[in-house]
């Protein structure tokens, strides 16, 4: 049995305490260990983007990261855009334009756009097919999530809110 | 908007509703299989795969593995035998050869990825770790990877049971098929050769079964299109009592049938569930879905097509052969490519003769089976490449050639060169419309015969394109494919509450079906869209069907919900109408409310009409009506309907580099009766630019002794955000004549059918200058610059563009 690894790290505002393989990728330590099954491993080598969460407030993919590397990280995952409450207003414009079907690389997709629209408020269409190229969307062909990201981002500067949510 | 007898929708059906299934989905509360929390004990099968795309297994040793930490138990494919019983693709029946399919193979290995043994242990980690430990020794025996290689006289035959491996052939003329080619004015002619393609649902196929031995019971939850299916052929394969046995498809990640098959993986889970008196989970990972999940597509076409010198379309000539790899895959079998390709070629033109032959050629490579479209976005491009060329041949504009030929109203209903028959269509005003939306005359005339503009080379394409949608049982009987029911079913339940809840046959895998199906509830009773659940995927509830694939959802299952609706409507408009003492039929529903015709005052709430079925109410059931408001009904299609669309897309290409760029795409498009416009531009969006990844970027590659080259996301190129455009769609709407059905027409595929060639001629336009003649896909930057290279030019007047 390989020797386990403590680890403490913050995940989706909860501080945690485990123990884990070394091996143990970040995706699984999620999925398995903290039943955040939001997010999906479509590829687990690092290029569909269904497995991106926030780690240190920057997009990187669960399934290329160590648990242990996440030791004393703050990681935020889909689950965390809107715990209970209204959908937040990246979610929302999801849902008004219709820019997910299968929904499987969505959180993803909206991981990525949280990021993107806390740096650029105001994204070009290319700006936001730039930024989303990392992530592969089987279904949509794209175009409602690029209008849903425009529409997100005038929507979070109408109400001028700097981020889609805080934790 | 195409006037309509059957009267505009004003309700509920048609309208762009956002969809019931996102609020999960967007708080990461969907559950795709491997998001179902396991229950205790769950053990993890890892399969061991070939690394021989043709070899004799001579031994495979699991004894270290069998030792390795965790491991509870290893499977050889001896260890089924008699246990759990080979698939057989096909019946015997004229033109097919049934092949029988081992779940893990035994003697032989007939491709890469092909399962040798399974390693059951606690995690999958440990599970991983000791499947690396199983030896396999084999003894290697020539591949064959493509059809020229597997139809020579010398070639190794892969199935005993057959005598060649020709799987399933076919051919059909029309009267005068033969006759229209000797007195055509003009012939083109080009053999087309289409590139084999992974299918790639994002979350990739997997499956956990949990026994429970108290009463001998099983729940598979696994990723398929086809719960009903996958439920029957564990029953049959194992020996194992259908009610006794549920199949679950939970939220689904994609489908574009590749999770259209029973898989080997859905049977021995389910075996070693009761073998093992344990859950048993596995879940595939991308490497080995680019391996073993069915593929499809790898085409060639022989295609004639003959004109009279004004450029009317006198017939066609086809003689396809389509690669489906190592084994057929039940329940669609070997014919569903190759048949579908042959059926598939007369489009949305006048073609009064035409004359095939098809045939299914088994290879070492993966099984090909159903990919989005099957062979139509293959025939339509091989068909509308040669349409471009006779317009060149004959002095006329594409968009000419093509107004002469295509289907016009006074044509309909018009039966095509196979017998298929179009009910309503609106061919050339889609036609019309997506060449004026795409500015097609403007750019023709800015357009120079060099191309060039900007540094770059810009070209325009059209495709006029049909879609088979809606299959019935008839269909599936003639196509000689008989393991594919053809029906589904709906039963539509109004709980004392006034709440309906459907249970429909189908599953869905993005198509957004629990939306769409619950706006034809709500509008058949009259009730509030929040006031309808969808419940799909699940054989334990509501009716056996087919499944979701060949866009058969909307007109099918649709079809049932609304049969099934309009029966619970009559009930309560009989039970409304004895207590409100008026005829049912003067009872109209609305607003949650059983109104009498033209008496608004006069009303009585559908919830309490519902009490009244169910005996808690003041009034009784009118005499003859039974407890209860609910109803079960079937749908089969008469006739399959066909949807219609014209795709013109606009492409740059670097001179330089080769790289295409889609500048501009334009879709008019014709489903029928629209249930829901913003999931049908979905669809076409979706379908649209799959079809560009698969024309510019995709293409599963197997180097000349079989191994699969390309079983990573960074080597199979996906198109993303990038490399995709946005996309105009217009809307015509032809209800389908099958009203029966509610005038529904399916649109899960008609977005990749008219993209393989709307592209294609848009790289070949662009490419004029160099006399460039497109017959094989893909069209990668290399390809390109190749084309641009070799080619001889038009005219012998333009060269090549400084680099």
């Amino acid at each position: 049995m390989p020797q386990r690894h403590k680890i403490e790290l913050t995940v989706n505002g909860k501080k945690l305490q485990r123990h884990v393989e070394p091996r143990l990728l970040l995706c699984d330590f999620l999925r398995y260990e903290l039943r955040l099954t939001g997010t999906h491993v479509g590829c687990a080598h690092g290029v569909c983007g269904a497995c991106t969460v926030l780690f240190n407030g920057s997009t990187a993919r669960s399934c290329l990261t160590f648990a242990v590397q996440a030791d004393g990280a703050v990681i935020e995952t889909v689950e965390s855009l809107a715990a209970r409450g209204p959908l937040s207003p990246i979610q929302r414009a999801f849902y008004e334009h219709h820019a997910l079907q299968c929904g499987f690389c969505t959180p993803g997709f909206l991981m990525s756009t949280r990021e993107l629209l806390t740096h650029h408020p105001d994204p070009s269409e290319e700006t936001v097919r730039m930024a989303l190229r990392g992530h592969i969307c089987r279904c949509t062909g794209y175009v409602n999530i690029v209008r849903a990201v425009r529409a997100a981002a005038r929507k979070l500067r109408e109400e001028g809110l700097g981020r889609d949510s805080e934790p | 908007m195409t006037a309509n007898p059957n009267s505009s929708d004003d309700g509920i059906i048609g309208r762009p509703l956002p969809r019931k299934e996102d609020d999960p989905l967007l708080r990461g509360l969907g559950v795709f299989t491997d998001d179902i929390p396991e229950p205790p004990g769950t053990l993890h099968a890892v399969f061991v795969m070939s690394t021989r795309a043709h070899a004799r297994i001579v031994g495979v040793n699991v004894a270290d593995a069998a030792q390795a930490e965790g491991v509870v138990a290893v499977y050889t494919g001896k260890d089924f035998l008699g246990r759990i019983r080979p698939v057989t693709s096909d019946i015997p029946q004229p033109g097919y050869q049934p092949v029988n399919r081992t779940v893990l193979a035994i003697d032989r290995v007939r491709f890469v990825g092909e399962a040798v043994a399974v390693v059951i242990a606690e995690n999958r980690y440990l599970a991983e770790d000791a499947a690396e430990l199983v030896g396999v020794d084999y003894e290697e025996l020539p591949s064959v990877i493509t059809v020229d290689q597997a139809t020579r006289s010398d070639a190794p035959k892969l199935h005993d049971e057959t005598s060649s491996n020709v799987l399933f052939h076919a051919s059909y003329k029309t009267e005068n098929a033969e006759g229209v080619f000797v007195s055509a004015d003009h012939i083109v002619r080009d053999t087309f050769q289409s590139h084999r393609l992974a299918v790639l649902a994002l979350e990739s196929r997997g499956c956990l079964a949990v026994y429970q031995r108290r009463n001998d019971s099983l729940t598979l939850w696994t990723s398929t299109q086809i719960p009903h299916i996958v439920r029957t052929a564990i029953a049959n394969l194992l020996d194992w009592d259908e009610t006794r046995l549920r199949v679950v498809a939970p939220d689904v990640g994609g489908g574009f049938g590749c999770k259209a098959s029973v898989y080997p993986e859905e049977l021995i889970t389910s075996f070693l569930a009761r073998e093992l008196d344990a859950p048993v989970k596995w879940i595939c990972d991308r490497r080995e879905d680019l391996m073993t999940t069915t593929q499809g597509r790898e085409y060639r076409f022989d295609v004639a097509l003959a004109f009279r010198s004004d450029g009317t379309l006198l017939g066609a000539k086809a003689r396809i052969d389509c690669n489906i790899g190592a084994y057929p895959t039940y329940p669609l079998g070997a014919s569903v490519e190759a048949g579908g390709a042959a059926i598939y070629l007369p489009g949305s033109y006048r073609m009064p003769e035409y004359a095939y032959e098809t045939r299914a050629i088994t290879t070492t490579t993966c099984p090909s089976c159903v990919y989005r479209g099957v062979g139509a976005p293959v025939a339509a491009w091989a068909t509308e490449v040669l349409m471009d060329r006779a317009a060149r041949d004959l002095g006329l504009d594409p968009a000419e050639i093509r107004r002469k030929n295509v289907l016009v109203p006074s044509n309909l209903p018009y039966t095509n060169a196979v017998g298929m028959r179009y009910g309503s269509g609106s061919f050339d005003t889609c036609l019309e419309r997506a060449l004026a939306a795409a500015d097609y005359a403007g750019f023709r005339q800015a357009q120079t015969a060099d191309r060039l503009r900007d540094g770059k080379l810009h070209g325009i394409g059209i495709a006029n394109v049909i879609e088979h949608t809606g299959q019935g049982t008839l269909r599936y009987r003639q196509r000689g494919i008989v393991y594919v029911p053809g029906f589904d079913g709906a039963q539509v339940k109004v709980e004392p509450n006034g709440r309906a809840i459907a249970w429909v046959s189908q599953c869905t895998q993005g198509q957004g079906h629990l939306t769409a199906f619950a706006q034809i509830v709500a509008h058949e009773l009259g009730i509030g869209f929040d006031d309808v659940t969808v419940v799909e995927g699940d054989t334990a509830f509501g009716t056996y069907g087919t499944g979701t694939f060949a866009s058969r959802g909307a007109v099918i299952a649709g079809g049932a919900t609304l049969r099934a609706s309009n029966r619970v409507a009559d009930k309560i408009r009989r039970i409304a109408g004895h207590v409100l003492k008026v005829n049912a039929r003067d009872i109209k529903l609305a607003d949650g409310r059983a109104y009498v015709s033209g008496v608004s005052e006069a009303s009585i709430s559908i919830r309490e009409v519902a009490a009244i079925a169910h005996s808690m109410h003041v009034h009784a059931l009118p005499e003859g009506d039974s407890f209860g408001l609910e109803a079960t009904e079937y749908y089969d299609p008469a006739v399959a309907p066909t949807s219609n669309a014209t795709h013109v897309a606009q492409v740059s290409i670097d001179p330089g580099t080769g790289l295409v760029t889609v500048v501009k795409y334009v879709v008019a498009h014709d489903c029928g009766r629209v249930i829901n416009p913003l999931i049908v531009e979905g669809q076409i969006h979706g379908g649209v630019v799959q079809g560009i990844s698969s024309v510019l970027s995709e293409a599963m590659r197997y180097d000349e002794t079989g191994q699969p080259i390309t079983v990573s996301l960074l080597d199979y190129l996906v198109g993303t955000a990038a490399d995709a455009p946005d996309i105009t769609v217009l809307h015509e709407e032809s209800w389908s004549t099958d009203t029966a059905g509610g005038g529904f027409k399916g649109v899960g595929e008609g977005g990749v059918i008219g993209a393989l060639p709307a592209i294609a001629n848009a790289v070949a336009d662009a490419l004029a200058p160099f006399g460039a003649k497109i017959n094989r896909l893909p069209l990668l930057p290399h390809s390109i610059v190749a084309l641009m290279e070799n080619s001889a030019p038009a005219g012998g007047e333009a060269k090549a563009p400084a680099r």
